[in-house]
């Protein structure tokens, strides 16, 4: 079994630039000339710079005191300057713990759900022949093109309707709903790839659908999981048009409609802001750090469709 | 494939469908209906045919805005269409560059505004940039562009090319990554033999790697775009939903937000906002449209 | 056309040391010079730093009397066929053959005729307004050796051309490959791993093993003369047999070796500084063993399979000394499973290999009588 899912699992495309780097100089810096090469460098860290250097800020001066984020913005917090004050206004003001809790338990349990539901109708439509089957694909598919926020007036009405407002549940049917056409693409193009012969062996031996789906298929779907969770948590952690209008109450917030209203209200308090903000950012950096190359990976398999 | 019994087939496909519909779907269908009605204050619902097409569109109360949000828009979609395809593809050049050491420290150091939320990102900036605390003054003069700096954000002829710009920042991470995968896709064969033949890097980017490219290239266009016509978060956070100063960083998704949601003095309408999406829906329909018809006759996917 | 002078050419990476620990080879003028080797051997690499796409870590190469060293590819003379073909494919076949010598500047009426003069040579005439992807795998070959003649160049590299060709294609094309020889007049540097190609193709065969040159020469040197047991083990299908034993004797024109745990057998080898009690591995190909007593050395066995192949059998026999060796018989006579079965073997057939692997000299190697003609 580990076989097989490494063999589908392999040659992504990162796989075949880390082959790449390894095979020696580069051909193209051979005609760019050891000049040619340091540009490169060059580039490549400034434009680093620019994307880390507002991060970095906010984060640095989160920690400082109030007169010190004016006086010396770009200064790292000293001895004298450091200060917890905005950190414990943000607790003490709001329930950010629990805003957390509410984005992870929406974006994992919507997770969970594409992947699940995804699954299953990825290999209803890659494996079975039934009519309808080309205009099923055609439906799923159209939901990648058109967002789904256009529809919003009706699934207001709609959740209301099911006595859902306020919920994290009717967050997560959402973003289920959002993320299932692009995951059942990327599923049922990872499912085609399974071979023939594990299915067919396993029907031979009279094993029934449910099982064969549940037991064999599933399993072996691990490398896509990456891709899907890749374009499925983050827009769905990072949004706040949902959350603001189907989901607003305070016991539901998400991070970030939490932040938002809070950096609304205290806008002139500095260091609740620059707090506020670190504390929406630094849970995301720790997670990168720890799942960049998955992450990454994901993201570049799943592009090459 | 194989035949199943129905059963398993409707098992499988159910709990999708089911939430994809209604969901997503049908509302997105229900929202198209409902533009053809308005609604009393009690609520009622009653059939108006294309009235309320007729005064967004040409009613001066609601078309201004509407026009306004829809041209601003489109300048919105031009600034990211001309900043972030070049520097996404100088990017992903960079990075795909072989023998290139550090090359995945850089990536991931990039990629890394892409992963926070643009309301994040919306506020990091307005502290940048905002006149009180001076960082942006100070980088600006540093690079010797102290006289032009303003502020950005809270006059009308630069708040929407500012946010532009923000929103571009923040979103550049998504085109370069699939440009990226896009250029490793080339066979390292195919570029050595260009080697062979003596061509040198320029002649390598333009002639072999950007024509095999080209197709996505052309999907980040269709995904940017549909990203743009349906942008809201960023405006919201940081100007509100009256999208100023004076409504010139007022997007469709803002436009909508009002019309639908009501905001301050204004009253919110489910039909009007329906109408609303429902012209949100048909552009970006029209966007989808041209570029599967491009994809089908022009840009072929080059077999690899 | 030019010769390619190779002085103790070595290849290091970061992360490996001599990948090619100071390779010699000289390949004349019109030659064509097959690197044959198993996969790691280091042959592509050769061919690489042959063509300037890999860096030259230390010695000396020199096409046509040019040290080329430190010259990127297209200043060197050399057009390169690659395994997967490369084709560029948003370029039609012409676009493909016209795209190195836009670079180089020829003007067009230049690159038209050598196009189509190529393109007639190799029979793709009508395809030079497809796309590769309309192309076979075969036409596609074809496709990328018209790119390189195009460029008259004065060295034609081909890394495993046939490697992508089904079977039938395969022999076909490499007959084809070697017409383009004559009809080019080219030196050639070709790899594989396939040593029947290199045999029917090779003017001249460098057999490589882990980044050095186990032997260089004409097929027939290597059938005949190979210079230690990789190379007598890697030419020639099946696979040469291999015994080990003793020497019990030495003379000026042979030696006695007793085979373990079976006979003594005469062998004709120059005995060289082989003493009584050195430790030998003899060598013997399938083809030259009979299955009678036709030869002069004889052994005795039982079959324990036999392949059949229309006019030849593989036998595989286990020798009363318990060695598994493998014969080539007459495939019209009837073998059975389990038979004794006796073989014989004329003492010139025989190769000999010190404790080293190197070989013995064999004398009186040619004109062997294989056992097909009984």
């Amino acid at each position: 079994m580990t076989s097989v899912s490494s063999t589908i699992a392999s040659a992504t495309p990162e796989d075949r630039d880390q082959v790449r780097t390894a095979r020696g100089p580069s051909l193209i810096q051979r005609s760019f000339g050891p000049a040619g090469h340091i540009w490169v460098h060059i580039v490549l860290c400034l434009y680093a710079v620019i994307a880390l250097f507002p991060i970095a800020l906010i984060l640095i001066n989160s920690v400082k005191s109030r007169q010190a984020i004016f006086d010396n913005p770009m200064a790292l917090p000293t001895v004298d300057s450091f200060s917890l004050i905005g950190f414990h206004k943000v607790l003490s003001n709001t329930n950010f713990l629990l805003y957390f809790g509410n984005s992870l338990v929406v974006t994992i349990g919507s997770l969970v759900l594409i992947v699940l539901f995804g699954a299953m109708a990825g290999w209803a439509l890659s494996e079975y022949k039934f009519r309808g089957n080309r205009l099923m694909t055609l439906f799923m598919a159209i939901g990648i093109m058109i967002p789904i926020r256009l529809g919003t007036v009706s699934i207001l009405q709609l959740v209301v309707a099911l006595d859902l407002i306020n919920t994290r549940t009717a967050l997560i049917l959402v973003y289920t709903a959002q993320g299932l056409p692009l995951a059942v693409m990327i599923l049922s193009e990872f499912i085609r790839q399974i071979p023939t012969e594990l299915k067919d062996a396993a029907r031979c031996d009279g094993v029934g659908e449910f099982k064969i789906f549940f037991q064999i298929i599933l399993p072996l779907i691990r490398p896509a999981i990456a891709t899907v969770a890749v374009f499925t948590m983050i827009p769905a952690w990072n949004d706040l048009w949902f959350p603001l209008i189907l989901a607003p109450g305070d016991q539901t917030k998400t991070v970030t409609l939490g932040v938002q209203q809070f950096i609304g209200q205290y806008a002139t308090d500095w260091n609740s802001v620059l707090a506020a903000l670190s504390m929406a950012v630094i849970p995301i950096l720790i997670l990168y750090t720890l799942f960049s190359r998955q992450l990454i990976r994901g993201l570049t398999s799943g592009a090459v469709k | 494939m194989k035949t199943a019994r129905p059963w398993h087939i409707v098992a499988f496909l159910a709990p999708a469908v089911i939430i994809y519909s209604m969901f997503s779907a049908l509302p997105l269908l229900d929202t198209l209906r409902l533009g053809f009605y308005t609604s009393n204050d009690a609520g009622v619902h009653s059939f108006v045919g294309l009235d309320n097409y007729r005064t967004i569109l040409f009613d001066s109360d609601w078309s201004t805005a509407f026009w306004n949000a829809m041209w601003n828009n489109v300048k919105f979609f031009c600034i990211h269409m001309l900043l972030q395809n070049p520097i996404g593809l100088l990017l992903a050049t960079l990075f795909s560059l072989k023998g290139l050491r550090g090359a995945r420290t850089y990536r991931t150091l990039i990629f890394l505004p892409t992963l926070l939320s643009v309301v994040i990102i919306g506020f990091i900036w307005q502290l940048i940039i905002s006149p009180l605390w001076g960082v942006g003054e100070k980088l600006m003069t540093l690079v010797g562009l102290g006289d032009y700096f303003a502020p950005f954000l809270g006059q009308e002829s630069t708040a929407l090319f500012t946010l532009s710009l923000i929103s571009v920042w923040q979103y550049i991470g998504i085109p370069m990554m699939l440009i990226y995968a896009a250029l490793l896709a080339v066979p390292e064969e195919v570029l050595e033999a260009a080697h062979a033949e003596g061509a040198g890097a320029m002649r390598i980017f333009w002639q072999i790697k950007l024509p095999l490219i080209w197709p996505t290239l052309g999907l980040v266009t269709i995904l940017t775009f549909v990203a743009n016509f349906n942008a809201f978060d960023l405006i919201y956070s940081v100007k509100g939903a009256l999208a100023g100063p004076n409504y010139s960083s007022d997007l469709l998704g803002t436009f909508f937000y009002r019309t639908f949601f009501g905001y301050q003095a204004q009253v919110g309408s489910p039909t009007m906002g329906a109408a609303v999406a429902t012209l949100m829906f048909l552009v970006i329909l029209a966007g989808v449209g041209t570029y599967f018809y491009l994809v089908q006759r022009k840009l072929t996917r080059y077999e690899l | 056309m030019a010769n390619v002078s190779i002085k103790d050419l070595k290849k290091s990476y970061d992360g490996k040391q001599n990948v090619l620990a100071g390779l010699n080879l000289d390949i004349r003028d019109g030659e064509f010079c097959v690197l044959v080797g198993p996969s790691g051997c280091g042959k592509s690499t050769l061919l690489r730093m042959l063509c300037g796409l890999e860096d030259i870590s230390g010695g000396e190469l020199a096409i046509g009397g040019d040290v080329v060293n430190h010259l990127p590819p297209a200043k060197r003379g050399i057009a390169m066929v690659f395994q997967s073909y490369a084709l560029y494919p948003h370029m039609n076949v012409y676009k493909n053959m016209a795209f190195g010598l836009k670079i180089a500047g020829s003007n067009k009426a230049d690159i038209d005729e050598r196009i189509r003069h190529a393109a007639g040579i190799l029979k793709i005439d009508h395809l030079l307004d497809r796309l590769p992807r309309e192309l076979s795998g075969g036409q596609r070959q074809r496709v990328a050796i018209g790119r390189a003649i195009v460029r008259k160049p004065r060295l034609f590299l081909f890394d495993e051309p046939l490697s992508n060709l089904d079977a039938a294609l395969r022999v076909q094309t490499r007959l084809e490959i070697a017409k383009l020889h004559k009809q080019l007049a080219a030196t050639i540097v070709y790899v594989t791993h396939d040593q029947v190609e290199a045999m029917t193709l090779g003017d001249k065969i460098v057999v490589m093993h882990d980044g050095h040159i186990q032997q260089a020469g004409t097929p027939l040197e290597l059938y005949q003369h190979p210079q230690n047991l990789f190379v007598a083990g890697f030419i020639g299908s099946p696979k040469m047999n291999f015994l080990p034993g003793l020497v019990t004797a030495v003379a000026e024109d042979g030696l006695e070796v007793a085979v373990t745990g079976g006979r003594k057998v005469r062998v004709d080898v120059e005995p060289g500084n082989a003493k009584v009690g050195d430790k030998v591995t003899l060598g013997l190909r399938a083809e030259h063993i009979h299955e009678n007593t036709g030869g002069s050395e004889q052994f005795s066995g039982q079959v324990n399979l036999v392949e059949h192949l229309g006019e030849a059998n593989f036998i595989y026999v286990t020798l009363s000394g318990g060695q598994d060796i493998v014969v080539r018989g007459d495939g019209n006579r009837n073998v059975d499973i389990g038979e004794e079965i006796v073989l014989s073997a004329n003492s010139n057939a025989f190769h000999v290999f010190d404790a080293d692997g190197n070989a013995l000299r064999r004398l009186k190697p040619g004109n062997l009588v294989s056992s097909r003609h009984h």
